[in-house]
């Protein structure tokens, strides 16, 4: 599995994530309170899978393992954890 | 057909229109704002028609034209022959479009690969300026007006451009990738083609609209928009992005933006916010009437809303947005209508003096106005216009009728109070009718300026293709005149017009040589000189050699010789206009003249009207066409011959005699007189119709109507004159539509139908 939620309850999102794991992903992430989401482990992530989490507004746990949205992407999210 | 696309057909050609006269003053006349404005304008109004009736081939062809003329507007292009050749030529394919869309309600197949490579060729000459490639995606959008992205990139980027800046100086891109909702389904990452761009140097990623709760979100439609900067080649970005040209724009930084904070453009953007908003008022007042209903008024919200946005008015935006859903909901445009209406007054009362302007100038002036100007005129089809003619016509028909059946009880009661009564009350109907009748030919009376329109335009394309230097001058725009008269006009103009240029205008060393300036004039005139109309046509080029027009008639032995001889230079000249001469096809070396001076000369003979041609050697050309200003009616007398009545045009009748036996010669069988020095043959009409002669007291004098036609006189001998009456004439037609010799019928007033003699066709 590439999206998955550890025991502890974080979203984990891990090697190569595809375009059909945005679903999943949004359906851990629906839920109250929003979870945490730690990228630290992905290799690359597909555009559907970024705009969940833009789209969450949650910053995951980093630095993202994806190199290139650590570089781009990841300065720019929102410096909270959550947002309401 | 929908109401709206209807309205957008005919808007279209307005449009189309009025951005051909200005591109064409722009090459004339050099960059003045008002021209560039207005052509601007014009493509900006049918960019954003084309995205309300969704034709997004049509809308990025005109984005990318608009781009060009944005670029001429803040002075980064310079106008040239080239640009003015795209931006017609995509002007060109806009009015094709349209008459696919009039006609079928949809475009060609191919016409996304065809605005695609219009758009592309626009694009090509924007060397260096702004947007590059950028065909806008939803054409409408005010976000596509000028590219605000960059000016909000380089924004927030600034340090970033200008630290990269110092360390390679160099020519930045900046890229707007907004991947359609749909293609994560094709198999599109955006992210992945954002990766591929070398020597990035910054990057945002956004939601386009804002991110609605989790619980809601589509995770498979995309709504984002990635922007970037790099240093990368321009070409080398456009390839990155090639299968996706809809969805891209990439801008090239040029450096002194990146350096200074001007962001160009910034007010001026908020004052089309509200005209953009005034055109979707004006939409949605149709929309009400269009069987899309919710087409429109969500078009129009959305319209508004990225438009206040655009121009960080987000409350009113808000609002707006809910003012949309509420007319939705409701059916009805009102409650958009009323929030677009608080949102134009509340922008009228920020601070901006350009929003002020944009709101209040009186003369129109501003984006959007040409729609609101076109709006006060009622546009009524022909057709209706035609019918009312027609009415109208019917009524002075039965005028006639009345004035026949006053004169009867005159004479069967004599002068007592009815007859009288009648004549007065006859008298007040033949005033109204008169006048009624005149008013409804107004309706069908157009400026010339609808026909000179064309010949800008095909004056320059003519000259350039012959390598020739022309400048046009019309006058007299504004004389009026019958709209079926005016559409008989093109073609024989346009034969005019090219035998001036390709014949009669010399090249430019030929007219230095003369002494002449290199740029040959053409003039059109229109004036009117008493009930007739006079337009000419007339050139400086080398004007046309009798000489060689006298040898040519030789040849084809159109005048004994003896005649041609006798014939002085001017009438010689004349010449070209007669039938053997014309149609000859080599006669393209006597200075090109006659070919197509037969089609004028047998349209002006079909609309009542004539010519004339005048020219000096080196000097220049003038043809004069003289036309009747309507065709509706024909003045016309009523004759007898043979015991029975006829009718002869007015314009055909130069007198009529009572002429003494003593004044008659026979020569040969035939009958004949002197009239001031001219031979005039006389004709029994009788005879000529097969109609019983009556017999004649010789000693009595006999009653002619001298009659001229098409050069040729003679007199018709006929038994009385009736009457003299104006007439709405009938074609012939049926089993009757063959018959030589008529021109038409029309009704008399006692019901009887009466023939019109065709007197060109009967004159010996």
């Amino acid at each position: 599995m590439t999206v998955r939620r550890s025991d502890a309850g974080v979203v984990l999102l891990e090697g190569a994530c595809a375009v059909e794991d945005a679903e999943p992903l949004l359906q851990l992430l629906q839920g109250s309170p929003l979870p945490v989401i730690d990228w630290t482990e992905c290799s690359h992530l597909h555009t559907a899978v970024v705009q969940v989490v833009l789209a969450s507004g949650i910053r995951p746990i980093g630095p993202c393992g994806d190199a290139w949205v650590r570089q781009w992407t990841e300065p720019e999210l929102p410096r909270r954890e959550t947002v309401g | 057909m929908s109401a709206l696309q209807e309205q957008f057909v005919t808007e279209a050609r307005e449009l189309i229109r009025q951005a051909t006269d200005d591109l064409i003053a722009l090459e004339q006349a050099g960059a003045s704002t008002e021209r560039i404005d207005s052509a601007f304008r014009a493509f900006h109004t049918l960019k954003g028609s084309a995205g309300v009736v969704e034709l997004p081939a049509m809308g990025v062809m005109l984005h990318a034209a608009e781009d060009l003329l944005a670029g001429i507007r803040h002075g980064r292009l310079r106008i040239d022959a080239e640009i003015i050749d795209a931006a017609l030529a995509c002007l060109d394919q806009v009015s094709r479009w349209v008459d696919d869309f009039g006609a079928v309600g949809a475009l060609p197949v191919r016409s996304g690969e065809d605005g695609r490579a219009m758009a592309e060729r626009l694009r090509s000459l924007l060397p260096g300026g702004p947007e590059l490639f950028a065909p806008g995606p939803i054409p409408g959008k005010t976000e596509d007006l000028l590219p605000e992205w960059v000016s909000r990139l380089l924004a927030t980027e600034r340090e970033v451009l200008a630290s990269g800046l110092r360390k390679r100086p160099s020519v930045a891109t900046a890229i707007c990738y907004e991947p359609i909702p749909g293609c994560f389904y094709n198999g599109d990452d955006p992210l992945e083609l954002m990766r591929k761009i070398p020597a990035l140097l910054a990057f945002r990623i956004e939601p386009r609209e804002p991110f609605l709760p989790l619980a809601d979100i589509d995770p498979y439609a995309c709504n984002l928009r990635l922007l970037a900067i790099s240093f990368a080649d321009f070409a080398e970005i456009a390839g990155i992005f090639r299968l996706v040209p809809d969805q891209v724009r990439i801008v090239r930084i040029p450096p002194e933006a990146s350096s200074n904070g001007e962001e160009p453009g910034e007010l001026h953007d908020l004052s089309l916010v509200g005209t953009v908003i005034e055109a979707q008022c004006e939409l949605l007042r149709m929309a009400e009437r269009s069987e899309d209903f919710a087409g429109c008024v969500g078009a129009a919200a959305r319209a508004a809303v990225n438009a206040l946005r655009y121009g960080q008015q987000l409350h009113l935006a808000d609002a707006v947005g809910r003012g949309g859903a509420l007319a939705l909901a409701q059916h009805h445009p009102g409650p958009l209508l009323s929030e677009l209406e608080k949102a134009l007054g509340a922008l009228a009362d920020k601070p901006s003096d350009v929003v002020a302007r944009a709101l209040d100038r009186p003369d129109n002036t501003t984006a959007g106005a040409p729609e609101r100007t076109v709006d006060r005129v009622l546009r009524v089809s022909e057709a209706k216009i035609d019918a009312l003619v027609n009415l109208a016509g019917e009524l002075v028909v039965a005028r006639n009728a009345l004035a026949y059946s006053a004169r009867q009880v005159e004479q069967a009661i004599g002068g007592g109070e009815i007859s009288r009564s009648i004549q007065r009350d006859h008298e007040a109907i033949d005033r109204l009718v008169n006048e009624l009748h005149g008013t409804v030919l107004q309706l069908r009376m157009v400026p010339m300026a609808q026909l000179f329109g064309s010949f800008p335009r095909l004056i320059r394309d003519l000259a350039r293709q012959l390598g020739k230097k022309v400048s046009l001058v019309t006058r007299g725009e504004t004389t009026e005149i019958d709209k079926t008269i005016l559409d008989r006009l093109f073609e024989p103009m346009v034969h005019l017009v090219r035998n001036a240029l390709d014949h009669g205008v010399e090249d430019a060393e030929q007219r230095r040589a003369a002494g002449k300036s290199d740029a040959a004039t053409i003039s059109i005139a229109a004036s009117r000189v008493g009930d007739r109309l006079l337009l000419e046509i007339a050139d400086d080029g080398r004007g046309i050699d009798p000489g060689m027009v006298r040898q040519k008639a030789s040849e084809r032995r159109l005048l004994p010789q003896d005649e041609l001889n006798a014939l002085t230079d001017d009438a010689v000249i004349d010449l070209i206009f007669s039938a053997g001469f014309s149609t000859v096809s080599a006669v393209s070396d006597i200075s090109g003249r006659g070919i197509g001076m037969d089609v004028v000369r047998t349209t002006m003979d079909q609309i009542a009207g004539s010519v004339s041609l005048e020219s000096k050697v080196g000097i220049g050309t003038n043809v004069r066409l003289y036309l009747p200003m309507t065709i509706a009616m024909s003045r016309i007398m009523v004759v007898e011959a043979g015991g029975q009545l006829f009718g002869i045009a007015m314009d055909a009748v130069s007198e009529t005699i009572l002429l003494t036996p003593d004044r008659v010669s026979t020569i040969k069988t035939n009958d004949g007189f002197v009239l001031r020095d001219r031979i005039v043959p006389i004709v029994s009409l009788a005879e000529l119709m097969r109609l019983p002669r009556q017999a004649r007291d010789a000693t009595a004098a006999r009653l002619l109507v001298v009659m001229e036609a098409a050069g040729r006189i003679a007199a018709f001998e006929i038994d009385a004159i009736r009457d003299r009456l104006d007439v709405v004439l009938k074609p012939m037609h049926g089993l009757l539509a063959g018959a030589r010799g008529y021109a038409g019928t029309t009704l008399m007033g006692n019901g009887q139908v009466l023939l019109v003699l065709d007197v060109k066709e009967l004159l010996p």
